[in-house]
């Protein structure tokens, strides 16, 4: 189900657009509101329903199993971990989740902008980028050439 | 320059009453604008709509005293100190924005109306806080300008590449600029100059207040009722959004 956004709370803060992964969560040049400009390329990861400081997104469900008049509303509180939804369905029924939404300090993971540029010999290597100190490992498992064997064993 | 009234020195080649009707002028466009607004938008509609549907969902009912409180802390919170938003930068921003346009706007009523001409001396405090005003407007307006706007500093648009939702800043910033401007050319004597810079602060500030419609100036009138709405849906149980979580789930 994708995301939308009600344009009377949100601020226009951003934190949508820098965390979108399918980059459609944009700016309305007429409000300068976020909007979601495609929500049939919406991956439904929820990224920005959870990321909105002012709980200004939610999500709207298909016509055909979630039809008019059900909501799903989503609380999120950094001082408790946790994020809440509301499912209200047509027929009135509510059901209510509470979830961690991470284990680590809010801000505490850095952007990829954090990190110094990677060296020539770096992009050169087979490991992706800060392998294996972003792993939290000396060193990532690899076969020796002599474990290798040719053919179907 | 900073404590003497720039209006009262117009009336070399303004009479004060074309800059007081002037004014009136600005005051009707901007009721106009709003009134249109509204109009346009079905804003009204629909906030009374959202009202009902509040109160239908209710699950307890607010005293007077709880109401006045909630209005309290809306003035306090989301009207003094911009407490609706969640980025320091913007929330600063923004209160230099919104304190050094009430001073420039009030002094500048006071100054055309009270103190029109040099004959009556103005009190040094009033274009004093004219000033103050409008460096506070200039401060919060270019740094919210070229830094915070967020379709800049999030979706990568380029700083002069101007939208529809810039009309309010454009407008707002060309008028205390201008205003600034023209104050300092004043005092060189040269009249020409004057005229000129005094002619494009008249031209932006008619912007401003002539383009309620397509601009968010209104915003100072809605934004209020609209957080203490919010307030009141909150603390009467009507609010859709899922109660607080009990306790932290972080293990």
């Amino acid at each position: 189900m994708p995301t939308f956004v009600y344009m009377t709370s949100c601020d226009g803060c951003g934190e949508c657009v820098d965390i979108c992964p399918s980059d459609i969560m944009h700016i309305d040049p007429h409000h300068r509101r976020a909007y979601n400009i495609e929500p049939h390329f919406c991956w439904e990861c929820y990224s920005c329903v959870k990321a909105c400081p002012q709980n200004a997104i939610d999500v709207r469900g298909y016509s055909e199993f979630a039809p008019l008049g059900h909501s799903v509303r989503v609380l999120r509180e950094e001082e408790k971990f946790t994020i809440s939804w509301k499912i209200k369905f047509r027929d009135g029924r509510e059901k209510n989740f509470v979830s961690p939404i991470r284990t680590t300090p809010w801000g505490s993971i850095k952007s990829a902008s954090d990190y110094e540029a990677p060296s020539q010999e770096a992009l050169n290597s087979q490991e992706l980028a800060h392998e294996p100190d972003g792993l939290n490992i000396d060193e990532l498992p690899a076969l020796s050439r002599d474990q290798l064997k040719l053919g179907v064993v | 320059m900073l404590t003497s009234n720039p209006f009262a020195e117009l009336a070399v080649f303004l009479p004060p009453i074309a800059m007081q009707v002037y004014i009136i002028l600005m005051i009707v466009a901007v009721v106009i604008g709003t009134v249109w607004d509204m109009l346009h938008k079905s804003s009204g509609q629909y906030f009374t709509q959202r009202q009902e549907k509040a109160k239908a969902a209710a699950t307890t009912e607010l005293s007077g005293a709880d109401k006045a409180s909630l209005a309290i802390r809306t003035i306090a919170v989301d009207v003094a100190t911009a407490g609706e938003f969640c980025n320091v930068q913007r929330r600063i921003s923004h209160v230099l924005m919104f304190y050094g346009f009430i001073f420039y706007l009030v002094m500048t009523i006071v100054m055309v109306f009270s103190y029109p001409t040099n004959a009556t001396p103005t009190p040094a405090m009033i274009p004093l806080l004219w000033n103050i005003g409008v460096i506070m407007l200039l401060i919060g307006g270019y740094w919210f300008f070229l830094f915070l706007r967020v379709n800049v500093a999030k979706d990568g648009q380029a700083v002069f590449r101007l939208v529809p939702a810039d009309l309010f800043i454009v407008t707002l910033l060309g008028s205390a600029s201008f205003a600034f401007i023209w104050e300092i050319v004043q005092t060189t004597g040269n009249l020409a100059a004057t005229k000129i810079v005094f002619g494009l602060y008249i031209l932006f500030t008619t912007l401003l207040f002539g383009s309620v419609r397509w601009s968010k100036l209104a915003h100072m009138f809605f934004k209020p009722v609209v957080a203490f709405q919010r307030r009141v849906e909150e603390a009467s149980g009507a609010s859709s959004l899922p109660a607080p979580a009990p306790s932290s789930e972080r293990s």
